[in-house]
């Protein structure tokens, strides 16, 4: 993680971009498998998702980075927690209250971000450890990295499975969906080759 | 370590928390009660929505019976209300009321309208459920192409007891009327179970609540 001593625009672009591929938290660091799986059937759905991970990512990066200095160490995950709660109980409720039919569709997926470990992680591993300017781009970048890979993944499920993207038909008409894929098998299925892909490209490029 | 030691030394480690706790709360209740009307206007109309879906003929809901106890499938109390549809000549067209129940996963909460001298079901309509994506979950599609619509074994089937069966032929005439012999989804065994156990649960008791405020006749 970058040393705020020595932050300057360089750093800024290189956490941002942590967050996409080098520590990418789900094809890098394996995290929130949670909602990587479970509300990846469809795009919209996954963004959703990936949008409430990013407030609540950048919200909680922000209170912990103000409190860093105050945090007593043996308090620290609790505190955490209050914070991560208290945003996702809000993104919630925004959700019952703007978009009702998707908050259903996500169900408990929403609450569920509570436990979500990359939040946590970024808290630990980032918010309480440096300034508030490296807290927020570290949350956009992780909080986009999730969210894109969400779609990547939800857009090769939501195609197989229905022919469709955004459920508009992209398919040709002889293409026989795969039902498959909208199930739990076809989110393990498409996660493992998307690693396996992740992993050869990284291996090239090394 | 003396009294008002340990005192100072619990706020010296604490007080960051219980202000944190103390604003974030604030937060959340100020959230909550910005957008409660909101959230409760969208239950509200999703209600309405789904029963005019059932009840088609349907202008408007008046609630007859507001929070009407009824005693759940498991001994426990819960409140309902019931609700009378009006066609646009005011002459009453059926009653839909919410009905909620334990399924697979978690709760399943449905709505169900029947005709306005309670014989027939209109048929019911899933509120929320959790059931299993690709199986639980299809209780609530009702497709008239799909060969296994559970929506479509409730519509005209006689307004009493009604009992789940494995296998069975489908009506093939949608004119036709549906007998009290349920259907169950392949896969979804559990959840239809539910469904059917939660129309057992409410129907008679709600025909009792009607009889009493003398909106039905007794059937004698």
């Amino acid at each position: 993680m970058a040393d705020e001593a020595r932050a300057g625009p360089a750093v800024y672009k290189e956490t941002l971009l942590a967050g996409l591929w080098r520590e990418n938290p789900v094809f890098r660091l394996l995290l929130g498998m949670c909602p990587t799986l479970a509300v990846t059937a469809a795009v919209k759905p996954a963004l959703t998702m990936g949008c409430c991970v990013i407030f609540v990512l950048v919200c909680s990066n922000v209170v912990v980075s103000l409190m860093r200095n105050l945090l007593k160490p043996h308090l620290r995950i609790l505190m955490f927690t209050l914070a991560i709660s208290t945003f996702v109980t809000i993104a919630d409720l925004f959700l019952k209250a703007f978009v009702p039919r998707m908050s259903e569709t996500l169900g408990p997926y929403v609450p569920l971000i509570i436990v979500n470990c990359i939040i946590i992680c970024r808290a630990e591993a980032c918010a309480s450890k440096n300034g508030l300017a490296i807290s927020i781009i570290d949350a956009v970048g992780m909080g986009v990295g999730f969210t894109l890979t969400l779609c990547v993944l939800a857009g090769v499920r939501e195609l197989l499975s229905t022919g469709k993207i955004f459920e508009a038909q992209v398919t040709p008409d002889w293409f026989v969906p795969w039902a498959a894929m909208s199930m739990p098998v076809g989110a393990f299925v498409t996660l493992g080759l998307l690693l396996g892909l992740v992993n050869v490209l990284s291996k090239s490029r090394s | 370590m003396s009294r008002v030691s340990k005192i100072r030394y619990f706020f010296e480690q604490s007080w960051l928390l219980i202000v944190a706790s103390f604003i974030f709360g604030l937060l959340i209740a100020v959230t909550n009660a910005s957008l409660d009307t909101r959230i409760k206007q969208n239950l509200k109309n999703k209600l309405n929505k789904l029963m005019k879906e059932l009840i088609s003929d349907a202008n408007e809901f008046k609630i007859v019976a507001d929070q009407a106890e009824i005693m759940g499938d498991k001994g426990k109390v819960v409140r309902t209300d019931i609700y009378q549809a009006f066609d646009a000549n005011e002459s009453s067209v059926g009653f839909a009321f919410e009905a909620v129940g334990a399924g697979f996963a978690d709760k399943i909460k449905i709505v169900i309208a029947v005709d306005g001298k309670f014989e027939r079901f209109f048929g019911f309509k899933v509120l929320s459920s959790s059931e299993t994506p690709g199986f639980g979950s299809k209780i609530a599609e009702d497709d008239p192409a799909s060969n296994e619509d559970l929506v479509d074994e409730f519509k005209d089937a006689p307004a009493g007891e009604v009992k789940l069966v494995r296998t069975g032929k489908r009506r093939e005439d949608k004119s036709e009327a549906n007998d009290d012999e349920i259907i169950a989804i392949t896969g979804a065994t559990v959840s239809s179970e539910a469904v059917v156990r939660i129309f057992n649960t409410y129907t008679e008791q709600v025909r009792a609540k009607l009889q009493e405020k003398g909106l039905i006749g007794n059937g004698r």
